[in-house]
């Protein structure tokens, strides 16, 4: 065998013998991105630009998204300022709503001492921040006799998801005989969530807490309040809109 | 390579990353296969080293060519999975498996061929490796291993002539056999 036919087959076997399928490359590139956007994980881009930076978690594999500041950003309204930067102000997402597909446009708002920011649908709802809590409630508000419709988002600095989805169970019980155990959830957000349920009529009320890490040694406590024939509606609209929730870490 | 491209996911931006992604992989996952002879192992090799790529991008000087620095990153990962893992390699592994394709018509062709490339020190076959199946000069062989380029030249001859000479042993025992 000539140099020349070695080259020649050398040349092919490796230009033909071996293909991959798109799958393999697909179920790569998402492990990737798993371990080095999701949960949280840090050592990307903040080893890579050696300071503290940006982390974008993806909300549609449903973890709850990091934002990490950068470095010399005291929070305020410089902060603020950083956090419009990088978000867009509004965008479109597609949500299930009473059982079809409903294009959606967003505004970015931001939480309470601009720990989180929420994407919320304003044209039927609006954001009041509160000193202890922010609420997204309907706007306008609903007729008198309907029952409450919030979304609260409230932030626990020292008690961890664990413990606080107990103590919003027993919370639930004294107020609701149908409650459900807390279970671990990893959509709308990742962390706990428990249900109160006050009746079977249609105005009943729906109570839906979920609790998830502040990253720190906290939790954020999102309660969603709805009555059973708003389900699917302000219910499935809450759900989406928690879809959007970022923490941001200072 | 985009210096821009490069900039952009210094800067943070992921969906430049999944660009780079699409542009090397797949000759990411064919170099890893040619060197671990292993299906697995390429996957776990291409991956590390697409997150390692992305964590260290602030080392890397952008005025120097990405590609021999990514494919140093891929050999690096590829050998020390290879040190991790018992040294067996299965060809049947690596042809059969779903995934991968060996055309029927030269299979035979092929398997001696492979067999004679993945029973190479890893010295030998990742210098043809990359200049078969990259078509890396020499010069860039030697860059990228980071080894004197008469060294390369000296180690493809030899990897070379240890092929050929498999090759003949294995259609000598097939001639003895017919």
């Amino acid at each position: 065998m000539d140099t020349r036919n070695l080259d020649e087959r050398l040349e092919r076997l490796f230009a033909e013998g071996v293909e991959f399928e798109p799958e393999i490359k697909k179920e790569i590139w998402n492990n990737i991105g798993h371990e080095l956007f999701e949960d949280g994980k840090k050592g990307d881009i903040t080893e890579m630009k050696k300071r503290r930076s940006l982390i974008r978690l993806a909300a549609s594999v449903a973890a709850v998204a990091i934002i990490v500041i950068g470095l010399n950003t005291q929070p305020g309204l410089a902060l603020v300022n950083r956090i419009r930067e990088m978000f867009e102000p509004e965008k479109n997402i597609t949500q299930d709503i009473e059982g079809g597909k409903e294009e959606q446009n967003v505004q970015l708002n931001e939480g309470g001492n601009a720990e989180y920011v929420i994407y919320v649908d304003q044209e039927r709802y609006k954001m009041i921040k509160d000193v202890d809590a922010d609420r997204i409630v309907p706007n306008p508000p609903l007729p008198e006799g309907y029952p409450e419709v919030s979304m609260e988002i409230r932030q626990v600095t020292d008690k961890d998801p664990e413990r606080l989805v107990r103590e919003m169970e027993a919370l639930l019980k004294e107020k609701y005989d149908d409650v459900t155990a807390p279970q671990p959830v990893e959509d709308p957000v990742k962390g706990w969530t428990v249900r109160g349920l006050g009746g079977k009529s249609w105005d009943s009320t729906v109570e839906r807490v979920y609790v998830i890490s502040n990253r720190k040694e906290g939790s954020f406590i999102i309660t969603q309040r709805y009555f059973l024939e708003a389900a699917e509606g302000h219910g499935a609209r809450f759900y989406h809109m928690l879809k959007e929730f970022y923490l941001v870490e200072d | 390579m985009d210096i821009q491209l490069i900039q952009n996911i210094k800067a943070g931006d992921s969906s430049s990353f999944k660009k780079l992604y699409d542009m090397y992989a797949d000759s990411a996952l064919r170099t890893a296969a040619g060197i671990t002879g292993d299906s697995e192992l390429a996957k776990d090799a291409v991956q590390e080293t697409f997150i390692r790529v992305y964590r260290s991008l602030n080392s890397f000087d952008t005025s120097r060519p990405f590609k021999p620095w990514f494919y140093r990153i891929l050999i690096n990962e590829c050998s020390r999975l290879l040190r991790k893992r018992p040294r067996v390699i299965s060809l049947n592994r690596l042809c059969d498996e779903e995934g991968y394709q060996v055309a029927d018509r030269e299979r035979e062709d092929y398997m001696d061929l492979y067999n004679a490339v993945l029973s190479l020190k890893d010295i030998y076959r990742i210098p043809i490796v990359l200049k078969y199946l990259h078509g890396f000069t020499e010069r860039e062989v030697a860059g990228i291993m980071e080894l004197n380029q008469n060294t390369v030249k000296t180690r493809l001859l030899k990897a070379r002539e240890m092929i050929r000479k498999k090759l003949e042993a294995a259609e000598g025992r097939v001639g003895y056999g017919h």
